[in-house]
């Protein structure tokens, strides 16, 4: 029997939903080994009843805790999609930010009814059982976990930085060109695409298991960056990372 | 008899939005479009940011529009450092725009619009039950993506687009190889526009009169750059948005709406075809006389074909961009591109039209090329008001119906927008400071 | 030596181009760096750069390969890739012709690597004398700056004209085929070239401070001053740089890349770089080099003794890539060898000088088969909760042939292989034995399937047990946990023979009575008049019923009285146990010489290539399993 998926989202911009519906030919031959049987974003049926739970986006709200907790009841596998779910990604910017000030701006004195903390993974909140990481998620990426999970595989998941990727592809180095990149203490598995398009790693597949994070940020600054900058290059996807370690 | 239709987490649109309407005894006691989604206060995140860095964070916005939202960030920035790019690079860029218009139109009409035409919950069945219509429309969609891929160096967030023009560009090889997909595409586009010309009398004949708003420019059907128009008022520069969209909270809504002329207005693949008919391309006006799509057209529901139309414009007019670029030579850049750039202090607002209609970034940097404001307006919370309006307009003149049917219609009127209502409160004002 | 004019060489270059038999490859610019890559037209070739990016052992080693298709819709069957297409690489240097030939070496070693010289055999390697040399090359201190060897052909630039050496007839001939207009060198372009080549060796920017042949007697002593490499790698970011552009790095990994409908698919294999942290973590979980200075440390032996013991050259050619592409600047080996030789001296070492040039036998016989044989499981016998016994057989009728304490790579194929010890004695026929713990992907996968189920097998690898040696010995068998699988070969091989041994122990030890391994078996033996078996527990749960010895395995040894002179103790069990045991062996005055054991590391090729399970200077997988004590008991990494 085929097992039964479902996608859920969170605080986040539903890119990485979407690149599973940009599988094109792919999707047609990933719905021959698996039945989705809930999809907001592409489906009006919806059922509780699945094996494999796809949650993109972020805890921002207590509110969201219980949702969460409901898909982790309900699924055998949770597998965090992008960087939101599986790091915290670019919504933990706002964490370095006084949030309640920021919603009495916004919301005047209606803002306790927009409750909102810090921006969190969901393993922040509940157990996760696979990770595909990336803002947004690599296709070929995604297909890997899901092809281990069909062959009852724990996903191989790189635990070495970005640099090997880049190295591979035989790029120029961003240091090289004057430019500064947090590639060394990032998790590969992206096939160093942005570097590979002339720019350079954000960061956005968060951390490596063990960063050598001081030396990183040392060669920053070595190479010319303020403290500042350099401290602000870590926080752009590994906020709440570094705040956990 | 009394009906209360609830429609929470509607499906098949981008974000959360739930539809609450209670009828009794015939009235309409309440009808109540509200937007639960989490907000993501981007304005406030990218305070303290530099310049090299806000059109990578606002691509995060939206993930469907992530290279509208870089292309806007992009002209905010560029108009505040006082940067200018190349005739080229502007070509290159409206290509861009066009790859995601297409991406992002085929997506809502083939897969998001097309099954309740077909009375299915979701493009999955139809795969199965009409493969040789959902084959095209994904042929079409991947020819989008790999435009994308090939201009943004990927689908979604794109790498390729910085400040000042690309750190990478396509060889005039890759191009030509592009324009041969396109125009092969033109004869699945074409089947596409038949299958959903035999589908469109589904679509809800109804009307109210509105204000509609989009970019306009004298020489072209304008997307990437324009005046802001209105279908009441006239145009102005982009700078003057502030005058346009004026934004406001309403409860229950972590995102907030916008009015101008009237009550609401309409931004949009609708809002462009009726404000700039006359610039479409020949194929895609013909497309439109084939729905009797012509301007003014006050019927929501016809924005699904005024997007296929779109479709046919975006195609034919980068058909044309490519022949221009290869007729002027394309010139390569170095690799790992990095445009020089003057850090200044100054303000910049950029305008675009993004498949949801039209978006605006407005930023402030200090001297030292970090972000001191920061104001995006969001086509999507510009449509709350006016979709708020059409459904109260529209349940009267349904009410006699059942209850599914109503929730059918009024779903099919939401999807209509192509609503991005993550969009729409990721952007939250952050006013003052 | 030859002449030709640029304008003749472009068109050389440009008639092997149209010629399209040839991938025409060259150095090209990239961003403000230089990289080999196809060539389009003889203008895009810049034999003036200093250094590329990768060197050109990228052609012959990809980063990336497939070793063979698979697809299982009907039955198995597997196809390798194709014949390479002639190639022809365009401006090698001195250093990057060098290290090909190294990897020469490296990869015919024991068994050949097709893939490699299946492309290393269709190229013809043009070199080009550097012009400019990179600030970080070292290349003139190594021996590698100028050669007269490794080249098909070579070029000396002299201003408006190539000079040519030919290095090998498939030179001569490409010329003779494609260049016009070349002529005999006149004695004055041969003084040119020669003062051109002399130039080269004054470009280095990099000092030793004393010659590099002393490197390798230099590290002998350095394995253990653990300060002085947690000092130098303290900043190390354990992003691979350095040994990712090493022109003489080899390590790979091997992967199974299924396509979505799970049934086709390709084994590849990738680069690998032992100083990434996953390297020599093993399924267990247990990571032999953890740590980033223990990586760090390993490069620089690898590079500067284990390959210098293994095949008497120094695996450095001085190109300065690992340097230029090290952020913290910690990876130049010119920097790293002239503190050591510093600090050496200061600790007051006497003069050091070269080592002796260890006798290279490099042995070389048919080639690497990646491609498994198809195997099906004939039975399966669930042992334990995580362990099960599987008997499996060839498809194709053969024997395995395999000695005791050899093992083979299983494959479950979208999963990938893994290394599993043979567990039946070779003196059974028709089928063997495979004693499976489920603990990584592929042993959790084997675990699911069935009898009659299709499995692939390569191998046997290894060296096994030296059988001869042990007849007429008396024998002890000290087993921990798993180690009883591979020892089971042997002991039961012992048995079929027994009358050619003497006096045979067999001491068993696991956690509980639960984890008890070939329980039935053990407790025949304990009926037997010619075994003295005994088992011990850790610890027996209360709800348990265990009349045994309770403790570790090492409680066993003082029950038992044995000649340590004729006895010979085969150990096997799981790391920590053998030292131990060995400590044990020793105060009962067993000789090192007559303790041997199995030893378990992250086996990937089985044949002395991937660098997985490398310890030290040994490769687990080639070298052992098997090893006598006072073979490795100076290896740090064994034990």
């Amino acid at each position: 029997m085929k097992p039964k998926v479902a996608f859920f989202d969170f605080a986040g911009c539903e890119g990485d939903q979407l690149q599973v519906a940009n599988l094109e030919e792919d999707l047609l031959a990933l719905l021959g080994q698996v039945e989705v049987v809930s999809f907001r974003e592409v489906m009006k049926e919806h059922s509780d009843n699945y094996d494999i739970a796809f949650v993109e986006g972020s805890c921002t709200r207590l509110q969201d805790e219980d949702r969460l907790k409901q898909i982790r009841k309900n699924a055998k596998i949770v597998v965090a999609l992008g960087s939101c779910a599986a790091i915290g990604g670019i919504n933990s910017l706002r964490n370095y930010k006084d949030l309640d000030s920021v919603k009495k701006t916004v919301y005047g004195d209606q803002a306790k009814l927009f409750d909102s903390y810090a921006a969190r993974p969901i393993d922040a909140v509940i157990p996760v059982d696979a990770y595909v990481y990336g803002c947004p998620i690599d296709r070929d990426d995604f297909l890997h976990v899901v092809k281990s999970l069909l062959l009852g595989k724990k996903p191989e998941t790189p635990t070495y930085p970005v640099c090997v990727e880049c190295k591979k592809n035989e790029n120029v180095c961003a240091f090289e060109r004057g430019q500064f990149c947090v590639g060394p203490v990032t998790r590969a598995g992206c096939n160093s695409c942005c570097v590979n398009e002339g720019t350079i790693c954000w960061g956005c597949r968060g951390l490596v298991d063990n960063p050598n994070e001081n030396s990183h940020k040392e060669v920053l600054i070595k190479y010319g960056l303020t403290v500042d900058d350099a401290i602000g290059k870590f926080r752009l996807y590994f906020g709440w990372q570094e705040a956990k370690r | 008899m009394s009906k209360e239709i609830n429609v929470h987490h509607i499906t098949r649109v981008e974000g959360h939005g739930n539809i609450n309407v209670v009828i009794n005894n015939g009235t309409v006691e309440r009808c109540e479009w509200a937007i639960p989604e989490a907000p993501r206060f981007f304005e406030a995140m990218v305070v303290g940011r530099s310049w090299n860095e806000l059109h990578h964070i606002t691509s995060r916005i939206c993930g469907i529009c992530s290279i509208g939202h870089t292309l806007a960030s992009l002209k905010a920035t560029e108009a505040a450092l006082g940067i200018k790019i190349s005739e080229q690079d502007l070509k290159l860029r409206k290509l861009a725009l066009h790859a995601e218009n297409m991406q992002s139109h085929l997506l809502h009409v083939g897969f998001l619009v097309l099954p309740d035409l077909m009375a299915v919950g979701s493009v999955i069945p139809l795969a199965s039950s009409h493969p040789a219509e959902v084959k095209t429309v994904l042929k079409l969609h991947r020819i989008a993506n790999e435009m994308s891929n090939l201009l943004c160096g990927r689908t979604t967030h794109p790498q390729r687009l910085i400040p000042g023009g690309f750190s990478k560009i396509p060889t005039a090889k890759e191009l030509a190889a592009l324009r041969s997909k396109l125009m092969d595409a033109v004869p699945s586009l074409e089947a596409v526009a038949k299958l959903i010309k035999g589908l469109a009398g589904k679509l809800p004949d109804f009307k109210r009169e509105t204000e509609f708003i989009a970019l306009t420019d004298p020489n072209e059907y304008a997307l990437y750059d324009g005046r802001i128009a209105s279908s009441d008022t006239g145009s102005a520069p982009a700078r003057e948005y502030l005058a346009y969209t004026n934004e406001y909270i309403v409860p229950h809504s972590t995102a907030k709406w916008a009015k101008h002329a009237r009550e609401s207005y309409m931004v949009g693949a609708l809002a462009r075809v009726n404000i700039n008919y006359s610039k479409l391309s020949p194929m895609a006006k013909e497309t439109a006389e084939m729905f009797g799509l012509a301007p003014v057209c006050h019927n929501p529901f016809m924005n699904n074909i005024a997007q296929l139309v779109e479709t046919v414009h975006s195609v034919e007019d980068s058909i044309k961009l490519i022949n221009e670029l290869e007729a002027d030579g394309l010139v390569p850049q170095p690799d790992y591109n990095k445009p020089e750039i003057k850090v200044k202090a100054g303000s910049g607002v950029g305008a675009v039209e993004v498949p949801r209609g039209i978006l605006f970034h407005d930023y402030t940097y200090n001297d030292k090329g970090i972000c001191t404001r920061a104001n995006c307006v969001i086509p999507t919370n510009q449509n709350h008001g006016n979709i708020s309006l059409d459904m109260k307009a529209l349940v009267p003149q349904i009410i006699e119906k059942s209850k599914s049917e109503i929730e059918l219609t009024l779903e099919m009127l939401v999807r209509a927008y192509d609503p991005c209502i993550s969009c729409s409160t990721h952007v939250v004002k952050v006013n003052g400071n | 030596m030859k002449i030709i004019s640029k304008k003749d060489f472009d068109d050389f270059i440009n008639a092997l181009i149209k010629d399209e038999s040839w991938n025409v490859i060259g150095v090209k610019s990239r961003g403000s760096k230089f990289a080999f890559g196809p060539l389009e037209n003889a203008q895009e070739l810049r034999l003036d750069y200093d250094v590329t990016l990768l060197p050109p052992k990228k052609y012959f080693f990809p980063q990336r390969e497939t070793l063979f298709t698979y697809d299982l819709s009907g039955g198995f069957s597997a196809k390798n890739p194709d014949e390479a297409k002639p190639m022809v690489i365009i401006g090698v240097h001195p250093y990057d012709i060098v290290a090909l030939l190294h990897m020469d070496e490296i990869f015919r070693e024991t068994k050949s690597d097709p893939y490699y010289f299946n492309k290393r055999k269709a190229s013809v390697i043009i070199g080009v004398n550097m012009q400019k040399m990179s600030k970080w090359n070292f290349s003139a201190y190594m021996g590698c700056a100028v050669i007269d060897y490794g080249y098909d052909l070579m070029l000396t630039d002299l201003g408006n004209r190539y000079a040519i050496n030919t290095g090998s007839q498939k030179g001569e001939q490409l010329l003779a085929k494609y260049a016009k207009n070349v002529t005999p060198a006149l004695a004055r372009d041969i003084q040119i070239a020669g003062q051109k080549k002399r130039e080269i060796l004054s470009l280095s920017q990099q000092k030793f401070d004393f010659p590099p042949e002393f490197i390798p007697e230099l590290l002998k002593d350095s394995y253990s001053n653990s300060s002085f490499w947690e000092r130098h790698s303290e900043k190390c970011l354990a992003c691979g740089s350095c040994v990712l552009v090493c022109p003489t790095c080899y390590c790979f990994d091997v992967k199974d890349n299924p396509d979505i409908s799970l049934e086709h698919g390709e084994r590849i294999r990738t680069w690998d770089g032992c100083l990434l942290e996953d390297f020599a973590k093993i399924a267990s979980g247990e990571n032999f080099r953890a740590t980033r200075p223990t990586r760090y440390r390993h490069r620089y032996f690898k590079k500067g003794k284990y390959l210098f013991d293994r095949f008497g050259f120094i695996s450095c050619v001085g190109c300065g890539r690992c340097s230029s592409n090290c952020l913290p600047n910690i990876a130049n080996p010119v920097d790293l060898f002239n503190d050591m030789y510093n600090e050496s001296l200061n600790n007051g070492a006497q003069a050091i000088t070269a080592t002796t040039h260890p006798e290279v036998n490099i042995q070389t016989e048919g080639n690497i088969d990646y491609v498994p044989k198809l195997a099906t499981i004939t039975k399966k016998v669930p042992m334990t909760l995580s362990e099960t016994l599987f008997e499996v057989k060839l498809d194709d009728g053969t024997e395995l042939g395999h000695k005791p304490g050899q093992f083979v790579e299983v494959s479950v194929f979208g999963i990938g292989e893994a290394p599993i010890s043979l567990s039946s004695s070779p003196t059974v026929k028709g089928a063997f034995e495979l004693c499976v713990r489920k603990l990584g992907n592929v042993t959790t996968r084997l675990h699911k399937l069935n009898v009659g189920d299709k499995i692939g097998i390569r191998g046997p690898f290894g060296n096994g047990f030296d059988v001869d040696s042990l007849k007429g010995k008396d024998l002890l068998f000290i087993a921990g946990g798993l180690g009883i699988a591979p020892l089971r070969s042997l002991f039961n091989y012992v048995l079929a023979s027994r009358n050619d041994f003497g006096r045979v122990f067999l001491l068993y030890g696991c956690k509980e009575p639960k984890e008890i391994l070939f329980g039935e078996e053990l407790a025949a033996l304990s009926l037997r008049e010619d075994v003295d078996f005994r088992s011990t527990v850790n610890f027996c749960p209360e709800n348990e019923v265990w009349t045994g010895n309770i403790g570790v395995i090492t409680t066993l040894i003082p029950q038992i009285s044995f000649d340590p002179e004729k006895t010979i103790a085969v150990l096997c069990g799981p790391p920590v146990m053998y030292k131990f045991v060995i400590a044990d062996l020793k105060a009962k005055n067993m000789p090192d010489e007559n303790i041997v054991m199995s030893l378990e590391r992250r086996m990937k090729c089985g044949v002395g290539k991937c660098g997985h399970c490398q310890i030290n200077q040994i490769y687990v997988c080639k070298d052992g399993p098997v090893f006598n004590y006072s073979k490795i008991k100076g290896v740090p990494e064994a034990l």
